[in-house]
Parts: C-alpha cells; structure tokens; sequence
C-alpha cells in the first residue's frame, strides 16, 4: 500500500502572497502556460527566467503585485524570501528523513574516527604535528643526502671532463666558452639541480601527508595554537603551503575574508621555509653540521613557525588591533592509503616545476655571476682567467659585507651570495659554488679518466648511494644507533666554504653558519614573492615585508651569533 | 536547516569538522552539501575549494604552465563570509 501524501505548505505569510500572486497570473493570458502556483513560487524566488517571461507580457499590474509581495514578505522575515523559502524545502525534507530513517543512537565509530581521537586530541594533537614534522625533514636530509652527493660528483667529475672534452672537439676549449659552460651553467644550474634528490624527498613527503589526509588534520590541530596566540586560525593554511613556496601561499590568503587578515597573513607566509630554501639548508648543514644535519633543518622550519607566530602577535596588538577571528568548517577527509600513481604525479609535477625554474631564472642568474665573477676590477687580470678575489662580482660583494660583518658572515662570498638570492633562493647555492669554484685550482688528475672509468665511476657512485639511504632509512627506523654521520658535500667545495666563514668569524664557523642559516630563513622574500606581494596588497604592504624581512633576520643572526659567542658556545 | 548552519558557525569556539556539522544538524553529508553549496552562491559562506591559486591573475612564478602544482596543498575549508 502506498504511504498517505504529506502536504507541503509554506508558512502562512509566505502562503498568502502565493494564493493571491496564482490567482493574479490565472487570469493573465500571456502567462496561463504555465501552472499558476508553480510561476508564483518561482517569481517570489526570484527565479531570472520567469521574472524575464512576467516583463514579457507588458502588464505593470502583475510587475507591481509582484513587487509589493516580496516586499511585505521581506519585511516580515528580514531576509530575502528566497532563502526562506529553501530554508524551509530544507526543513520540510528533514522531518520526513528524520521521521521515515532510522539512525543508531551513536553513530558507528570508523578507523578514520578512532585515528583523529588521538592525531587531533587536544594535547597530543601539536606533539604528533612536531613528530611528523620532524620525520619529514630527517627523511628529506638523510635519504636524500647520498643521491645529492652522487650528483655533485658526477657534475664536478664525468660530465665536467665530457663537456670539456666536447668543447675541446669543436675548437672551443680552453677559452671562455668553456669556463661559462663548466664554472657558470654546469656550477651553477647544476649545482643547483645536484638538490633534486632533496626536493623529490621532500614532495613525497609532502604528497604522502596531503593525500593521506593527515595535513588537514594539522592545519585543524594548529588552529588552536594559532589562536591562543590571538591569530586567525584559518591563516594557518596558507602558512602550510607555504612549506611548498610562497607564491601561492600568498594567494591562498584569498581564503580570509578581512582584508587585513589578508595582509597579515601575507606578511607571515615568508617566514615558513619554502623548498627553495631546502638547498641552502642542505649544503650548510652537511658542511657544518653533518651528523645533525636533519636536527638542525627541523630546528628551523620550527623557527619559521615560531617566528611567524611571534611576529603575527606583535602585528595583532600593534597594527592589527581588531576583531575577533570567525569561525570555519574544515574538511576532514578519511584517511586514505596513498597511491603511488597519485604521489608520483605530485612528486613529478612539482620537482619539474623547480627544474623549469633552474633552467630559466637560475640559469640566467648564473649566467650573469659568471660574467661578473669574470670580468676584472682595476684591469688586473685578462677577462675569464680572472682572480675571482679581484672580479667584479667581489667588488659588487665586498660593498654588501660590512652589513653583514656583525653576524659573522661579513665575507664577499657569503655576502654576494645572499644578494643574489633576493632572485630566487636556489641562487645562494649557485652562487657559492661558481665563487668557491672559482677560487679551486684545476684538477690535473681528471683528464686522464677515461670514458669507461667515468661511466663506472657514475654506476658505482649511484650504487654506494642507493646503499648509504638504505641504511639511512633503516637508521630512521631504529634499527641501526643513529650515529652516523650523512654524505659530506665535495671537500673542495666544503673546505672552501668552512675556511670562507671561519676568517670572517674570527674562528667560530659553526655559529657564523648557524646564523647565516637563521638569515637565510628569514631574510627579504625573492623577488617572484614580493610581485605577488605587491600584486595582492600594494606597494606600501611589499615594501614592509621586504625591509622588515630584512630587518628581522639580521636582528635574529645577530642574536644568534653575538649571543652564541657572548655564551662561549663553541660549535 | 540552512540557517542553522550559518547559526552554528556563528556560535563555534574552534573549527569544526563537516563530518560534526553534519552530526550536529542531524543531516546526512551529502544534504549538508547542497546546503553549503546553496549559501555559497548566496555569498554568505565561502568554500575555499572555489579559491585558486591564481591562475587568472596569472601565477608570476611562471614554473608550471599549467598552474602552480603547490597550491592544492591544504585541506578544503569553509567560513562565513565577513560582512562587517
């Protein structure tokens, strides 16, 4: 037997003004095609198609009886009528599922539901956030260093001595092509390239924490830190994509509604480190720090986040000053177990986009130090074979240093090299490897290897790597004491670096490179950041968080190295 | 039922999830859905998953053609509209 139809009636107000809107249109010819209640509920919605069709017909009593009736029923719900009446359809189908389906009195408990008890708990919830954060970037420096260490040989080694070969072959040896090719594209971009490894690492992680839903569930526990701090919670996700880079985490503040929410957020989002500065992290922190490194890169995403969260207080109760934050819904997908089709597209997609960036900003950008590096200062020197101490790019440099004298890095290579990554941040590293480069004497024994010794030099080389991140990812699980120390960076390149900062330190290279790791951090956005900066909020807000950037860092390096000496700490 | 969300919004001391909303309304997911949907194109809430990373306005970092594969990072989130 069928179910007994249940009517359905609007409220009353809404009722009459229907009634008397049907009765109007019946006995209006040009309207009678359609059934009259259903023409009068869709014109009170405001539906375009039938407004259009009532405008049609020329008749200014229909238009003004319409007019009157949305009006008065306006009046009395204070909204506009439409949504009172979905509001109401709404209603109407929730009484009857509520009455016809049957639901458990507590609804059934999923894994999803039983996993975020524990990984969004209110005070286990941050700790597990720390942990996670802490594996990602152990995984990104540990695993990724071997394969970092590969790269850098073969560039410096086999496909130095091909590519001068090569040269060599078609009468361009010797001379300037082959010091822009080998000391500028292939020290430079491929130095730059040599920290794939490290991003392809790191955009696994980043993948196998989006697509597992786990980084909703951050954003969702961060939220309560951000407001105990008086922060907007919702600022949180754009400062997690800035992780990845700030470009689009400055358009993710599109997803604030204040405007001033907007800019504070923007002008927070450069303080979370953005991949681009991975590379730079990597290369000091293996020369420096090699047995903690990873420690030591967490330790500063850490202070990202912290500083951030510091600065956006001080703003908040200073520039900010304003009302309180409104509320959100966040998604929270179930867990999913990650497929490796999907990680692998996100991996690639982004690891090409940093590739594509190598070859054209870093490319130039290297292109352009070369020339510097080669051109000489006081006509001391022939072009090209030129002492880099006695370059232009060291002249250039040298103007920079004493700003930086304080911090312990006050020398031109340091400082040319921070210069030049207002361009992009990968440049740092570029740039201290054509300086330091530069200065090394050619290496005699390398164009004696043969063809065959180089393509067993690279088989073995990718070999040793593959097992020393075995080993490493099986020293992350605890099985090994965790005590050894990860693949150094070239020894040239490393010695020259270390013997660079120690001169300019007075002898404490560990605290310089500490600080020069906390400005690198910190210090003035690139310059792909600061359009977008000034794309989204103005001049005025890019100009501030370009000096004050600038200004923060150089207070933080200061403290980190005056204070480190004034401790007597001997790193 | 569509009021009531934006009232619970309203009233919420920390972020919710869908899944307490639709809890909280009694409401099957997929109707809260359509709800949302409904205010979205009313502008008073606002569904982040509309927001881009800037594509249109063009993406000046220029890396990708497509669009910057690092703006789907974040999970979908939805607010009230500020109308202060």
């Amino acid at each position: 037997m069928a179910p007994p139809p249940i009517p359905f009636r609007y409220p009353s107000p809404i009722e009459r003004e229907i009634e008397q809107l049907a009765t109007l249109f019946a006995q209006t010819p040009a309207l009678t095609s359609y059934p009259a209640r259903w023409l009068a509920i869709q014109a009170l919605e405001g539906d375009e198609g039938i407004l259009a069709a009532i405008e049609a017909c020329h008749d200014p009593e229909v238009r003004a009886a319409l007019m009157a009736s949305r009006e008065r029923l306006r009046a009395v719900y204070g909204d506009e009528i439409d949504i009172v009446m979905v509001d109401r359809r709404y209603q109407f189908v929730h009484d009857i599922a509520s009455r016809a389906v049957t639901r458990p009195a507590l609804p059934p408990t999923t894994l999803s539901d039983r996993i975020d008890q524990i990984v969004t708990h209110r005070w286990l919830g941050i700790p597990i956030f720390l942990v996670v954060m802490w594996l990602v970037f152990k995984l990104t420096t540990d695993v990724a260093a071997p394969f970092v260490d590969w790269i850098e040989r073969v560039l410096s080694g086999p496909m130095s001595r091909w590519t001068a070969a090569l040269l060599g072959f078609i009468g361009g040896g010797g001379g300037w092509l082959e010091s822009l090719v080998i000391d500028g594209v292939i020290a430079g971009v491929g130095g730059v390239l040599a920290f794939v490894p490290v991003l392809f690492t790191l955009y696994f992680a980043l993948a196998l924490l989006e697509d597992s839903g786990y980084m909703a569930r951050a954003a969702f526990v961060m939220d309560r830190v951000m407001r105990l701090f008086g922060l907007h919670g919702k600022s949180f996700l754009p400062l997690i994509v800035g992780f990845g880079c700030s470009v689009p985490a400055i358009y993710a503040t599109r997803t604030l509604d204040s405007y001033r929410d907007r800019i504070l957020t923007g002008l927070l989002v450069p303080f979370m480190s953005c991949s681009a500065r991975l590379p730079v992290y990597v290369l000091i922190a293996m020369i420096f720090f090699p047995a903690q490194a990873g420690h030591v890169i967490f330790g500063l995403y850490l202070t990202g986040i912290v500083v951030a969260i510091g600065v956006g207080v001080l703003l908040r109760h200073t520039l900010f000053r304003q009302q309180p934050a409104t509320p959100f819904v966040l998604e929270l997908p179930p867990y999913r177990l990650p497929t490796p089709a999907q990680i692998w597209r996100q991996m690639w997609e982004r690891t090409l986009a940093f590739v594509r960036n190598a070859g054209t900003t870093i490319l130039a950008a290297s292109v352009v130090i070369w020339l510097l590096l080669a051109i000489p200062v006081n006509r001391e020197g022939q072009a090209v074979a030129t002492d880099v101490e006695q370059s232009a790019f060291a002249y250039l440099a040298r103007l920079t240093a004493p700003v930086f004298a304080p911090l312990g890095f006050g020398n031109w290579e340091s400082s040319g090299a921070l210069v030049t990554g207002l361009i992009a941040k990968e440049v740092v590293v570029a740039t201290l490897i054509q300086v330091y480069v530069g200065e090394e004497p050619p290496a005699d024994e390398a164009s004696s290897a043969t063809l065959s010794a180089d393509l067993g030099e690279i088989v073995y080389g990718f070999g040793a790597a593959v097992g020393e991140a075995m080993a490493a990812l099986v020293g992350m699980g605890g099985i090994t004491s965790g005590t050894e120390t990860i693949a150094p960076v070239a020894n040239e390149l490393a010695t020259a670096i270390r013997a660079g900062l120690t001169a300019s330190s007075n002898g404490h290279a560990g605290l310089a490179a500490l600080a020069f790791l906390v400005f690198v951090l910190l210090y003035t956005p690139c310059v792909a950041t600061l359009a977008v900066s000034r794309h989204e909020f103005g001049l005025r807000w890019m100009l501030v968080s370009l000096l004050g950037q600038f200004a923060i860092a150089w207070l933080a390096a200061l403290l980190v190295f005056q204070g480190g000496l004034a401790l007597g700490i001997a790193i | 039922m569509l009021y009531q969300i934006l009232a619970i919004l309203e009233q919420a001391e920390e972020p919710l999830s869908l899944h307490e909303l639709s809890r909280r309304l009694n409401v099957e997911p997929s109707a809260l859905e359509g709800m949302i949907a409904f205010w979205v194109r009313k502008g008073r809430l606002r569904d982040s998953a509309a927001v881009s990373c800037g594509q249109q306005a063009g993406c000046v970092c220029n890396a990708h053609r497509q669009g910057c594969p690092l703006r789907h990072s974040g999970p979908r989130m939805i607010a009230l509209v500020d109308s202060r």
